[in-house]
């Protein structure tokens, strides 16, 4: 086991190194710079005067050197400033994750409540009225997008109840009130279409496991049916569910760009768009470094549970 | 999902229909408010019910103005930093030497700017490259750390100007400065590099350097966490992507005709939206007090639901138009004669059909009121020439003279870009210029490229659609002279236009001290149709809404609260207006 997290640690490491070069050549690849994106359309600058405003930036030094640079201070928790705020990039990424991840993790939770019972009651009942209708509804959670439901709701909310969540983030555990009346509906959005996924991934793990011969073993012995799926099926089903929690919540904290815009809930999506179309190098280069972390992070763990719930996954 | 789909199928009618101006007359014609078979409404009758609902100049603001509220309207602002880039809502921290005047008791505004002193209260040219500002006595910065509120002097004008003038967003107003000198404690000399006789529209607001205490600039953090200036209000909260709170400066020094202090409302909330649903939906939930629309479809829509909103329908200076630049140094658009054709071959009617359902005016080589035509009924095809009137024919005609009888081939770059409509439009002009026999391939880029390219950085092969060039404010130096002349690189004079009988006009309109500047200015404009250097169709007009409760100035160059801060200083909020605290921005 210890073998297995230090050599997938290595790995790690050796991924974040790779993703630091090839974003790092990337964004410079990309026409435009930060000088240009920001300029005013009624701006009348000479070459000169850009050139000396992307020198102040550090943009015209060598791109060998301009990597040492940053690479050096990342890997000593210094992820530079950005070049249109000049503030820290941590400090910006931060306050961005804070409520990123309290949207991520609503949204798993809603997603969670709707396509746990949802997805269980319709393997349980295979080819019922009740399977027909939940896939049904699986479907349509799939088909529309994002952006669409988002701008619907927001209108009609707007039209018939003359309200939208307040704008204005507050933590949860300073404005709990607060905090739910701007996030639960942005996280319902999101939420159904990870249902909608989580629900048809559930029903199908579910199915495979229970056409096991140790199920058919555990209803031989006379177990009650709820114990066979609660207790035997459903654990051993989980594990494909987990890992799809697990890539959706590393995409949830990469942000959820359009709902972001709409409801105008500044996440770390709304930020990364932002930085790429200002062309804000530090600030993509930085958050593309921190969620290749995360990710990988993410996905050591992911792995890891699998051995917590299917005992017999030994790790070499 | 009715509505989507109504809009839709709206939108392919109207294309079809404004294609044969025979179907748009019919069309015209029967439609009336309710009864408009193919459109989602009756376009041209609910135009002819904006004209008469809200004239140009809307009515005066009862007197006198309630003090109090929270105004909350949208903005952009990424940095609330003016050594880090320029915004216009920066003004309403920090000054400028002075300020349009332009309100709703002034109408004759577009034949006259007028400047309102703020803190420069007199000026005066020793020679046209020497020039000496005298500055408002007693003048505070906020009453905050590390300024705590000394009064600005002509040194902090001096050191303003000398940081801000070479950084890219000022440039086009402060580059000519040359060197300042402190004269006494209230008095500035500009020495300029070339000779100005009107310099003093260079130290107007918008994009001309806004004076900053050093002592902020210079603290852990810089203007970012110390944002102190004179402006009538004072920052007090940044959430960077959501907004930002600031609340009234007690101490700022304008007061209104009246004698009353400035400004009236207690604090100002912006949101930093990004998407028009988002804008619509929190003006009809009472979110936002004032907003910007960009169409009359979602116009339509919004007065539907909030039917006792106010408009200010504001006819365009120049911001917003529809055009295409042209490789003036390539073959065939170094011809005169094939860019006469390619002018003519494009409808503008039906390219204001398309882009805004009718609602626009056409639009000549630089603003209307720069050239001396004052009213939107001037706004002609006769004032304009024949090189603007659609006639294939001739377009066909002089084709064939300039050798291209079977035309030739065209690449049209364009990009999406925040409000335009460049996608229908370059669909359009490419359909236009085919009837005249040229072959266009359309060439969608990433809009960042767009940008570069519009903005002169990187050249264009053929033709670019974009806006015109623009000034900040109505100044003919932004619009037109550094737009047109030779002597400046293409970041300037996207073009490259090199005409020397056009610079010997605008050499001579820059040395006249001011009497003859109306006629050069018409000769200009002649001289420009005439050789068409980039191809102008329409501009339509800004539209700003309000909340019956909100009393809001009307200022054609700066129609909106955030573009200039006269409008969000004198704006007021009668009783009816929502209770808002302003404690901090999440409330």
């Amino acid at each position: 086991m210890r073998t297995y997290v230090v050599r997938r640690a290595l790995n790690g490491l050796l991924v974040l190194w790779l993703v630091s070069i090839v974003i790092f050549s990337l964004v410079r690849i990309l026409p435009g710079d930060a000088v240009i994106m920001q300029l005013d359309q009624a701006a009348a600058p000479t070459p000169e005067i850009l050139s000396r405003a992307r020198q102040e930036l550090g943009l015209e030094r060598p791109f060998l050197a301009q990597y040492r640079t940053w690479i050096t201070g990342a890997v000593h928790g210094d992820l530079g400033r950005s070049l249109i705020t000049r503030r820290p990039v941590m400090n910006e990424l931060l306050k961005r994750i804070n409520l990123t991840s309290h949207l991520a993790v609503m949204s798993i939770v809603v997603a969670m409540l709707i396509a746990l019972p949802i997805g269980v009651l319709s393997a349980v009942k295979q080819d019922t009225a009740s399977d027909y209708i939940a896939r049904f509804f699986a479907v349509l959670g799939l088909s529309l997008p994002d952006f669409w439901l988002a701008t619907v709701v927001i209108t009609f909310l707007a039209i018939w109840v003359q309200w939208i969540p307040p704008i204005g983030f507050a933590p949860l555990w300073e404005d709990p009130a607060r905090c739910l009346g701007q996030l639960l509906i942005p996280a319902l959005i999101i939420g159904a279409r990870l249902a909608a996924v989580s629900m048809r991934m559930t029903r199908s793990s579910l199915l495979e496991v229970l056409r096991q011969d140790y199920i058919r073993t555990a209803r031989a012995k006379g177990t009650r049916e709820q114990a066979v799926i609660v207790r035997h099926a459903l654990k051993n089903a989980f594990i494909p569910v987990v890992t799809v929690i697990g890539q959706q919540f590393s995409v949830l904290l990469g942000g959820t760009v359009i709902v972001e815009f709409i409801f105008l809930q500044p996440g770390v999506g709304s930020l990364m768009l932002d930085a790429v179309l200002l062309r804000d190098y530090t600030l993509i280069q930085g958050a593309v470094l921190f969620f290749a972390t995360v990710i990988v992070v993410t996905n050591l763990f992911v792995d890891l549970s699998y051995a917590w719930l299917d005992p017999r996954i030994r790790y070499r | 999902m009715k509505t989507v789909l109504s809009s839709l199928t709206g939108t392919i009618a109207l294309i079809t229909f404004a294609w044969y101006p025979s179907a748009a007359a019919a069309q015209e014609k029967s439609a009336t408010p309710g009864d408009a078979p193919g459109f989602a409404y009756a376009a041209p009758a609910f135009i002819k019910e904006l004209d008469s609902r809200y004239p140009a100049q809307p009515p005066v603001p009862p007197s006198p103005p309630r003090y109090g509220g929270v105004l909350h309207f949208p903005a952009t602002v990424r940095a609330f930093d003016p050594t880090a880039g320029y915004r216009p809502e920066l003004a309403l921290v920090w000054d400028t030497l002075t300020e349009w005047e332009a309100t709703w008791y002034f109408p004759e505004v577009q034949r006259t700017p007028m400047i309102r002193k703020t803190l420069a209260t007199s000026w005066e040219m020793v020679n046209p490259s020497t020039w000496i500002f005298k500055l408002r006595q007693g003048v505070k910065f906020h009453n905050r750390p590390p300024v705590n509120g000394r009064e600005m002097t002509a040194e902090d004008v001096k050191y303003s100007y000398e940081l801000l003038k070479d950084k890219a967003q000022y440039s086009t107003r402060a580059a000519l400065v040359k060197t300042i000198h402190v004269v006494d404690r209230y008095t500035v000399k500009f020495e300029l590099s070339m000779p100005d006789p009107k310099f003093y529209l260079n130290v107007v607001d918008s994009l001309s350097p806004v004076i900053v205490p050093r002592e902020a600039v210079e603290a852990p953090g810089g203007l970012a966490e110390n944002p102190i200036g004179t402006g009538a209000f004072m920052l007090k909260e940044f959430a960077p992507g959501e907004g930002a709170l600031l609340v009234r400066n007690p101490n700022y020094y304008l007061k209104d005709q009246d004698g009353r202090q400035l400004p009236y409302v207690d604090a100002v909330r912006l949101f930093f939206t990004k998407d028009p649903a988002t804008d619509t939906a929190l003006f009809r939930a009472r979110q936002l007090d004032v907003s910007r629309i960009s169409t009359l479809d979602v116009l339509y829509a919004l007065m539907k639901t909030v039917p006792d909103m106010q408009l200010y329908r504001v006819p365009s200076f120049g911001w917003g138009d529809y055009g295409v630049s042209m490789a003036l140094d390539k073959a065939p658009y170094s011809d005169v004669r094939v860019r006469q054709a390619l002018s003519m071959a494009i409808n503008r009617e039906i390219v204001a059909e398309v882009i805004n359902r009718g609602d626009a005016a056409l639009y000549g080589p630089f603003p209307w009121a720069l050239a001396g035509y004052t009213k939107r009924t001037d706004y002609t095809y006769a004032n304009l020439g024949p090189n603007y009137e659609y006639s294939p024919k001739k377009a066909k005609e002089l084709l064939a003279a300039a050798g291209y009888p079977s035309g030739f081939d065209m690449e049209l770059e364009w990009a999406e870009f925040q409000g335009w409509t460049f996608n229908e439009f370059v669909q359009l002009v490419a359909r236009f210029f085919g009837d005249v026999g040229i072959r266009v391939k359309l060439k969608q880029l990433e809009t960042s490229t767009w940008i570069a390219k519009a903005a002169g950085v990187q050249p264009f092969p053929h033709t670019l659609a974009a806006f015109s060039p623009i000034g900040a404010g109505p100044s003919f130096m932004d619009w037109v002279y550094l737009r047109y002349h030779s002597s400046f690189p293409r970041t300037i004079n996207r073009e490259g236009i090199t005409d020397p009988k056009l610079d010997d006009l605008l050499t001579t309109w820059r040395l006249d001290p001011g009497e003859k500047r109306p006629a050069i200015q018409r000769a200009i404009w002649d001289h420009l149709r005439k050789n068409v250097y980039r191809i102008t169709t329409i501009v339509p007009p800004h539209y700003r809404i309000t909340q019956a409760y909100v009393h809001a100035g009307a200022n054609p160059y700066c129609w909106f609260p955030g573009y200039c801060s006269y409008e969000a200083k004198t704006a007021w909020m009668t009783e009816k207006a929502p209770s808002r605290k302003f404690e901090k921005f999440a409330q």
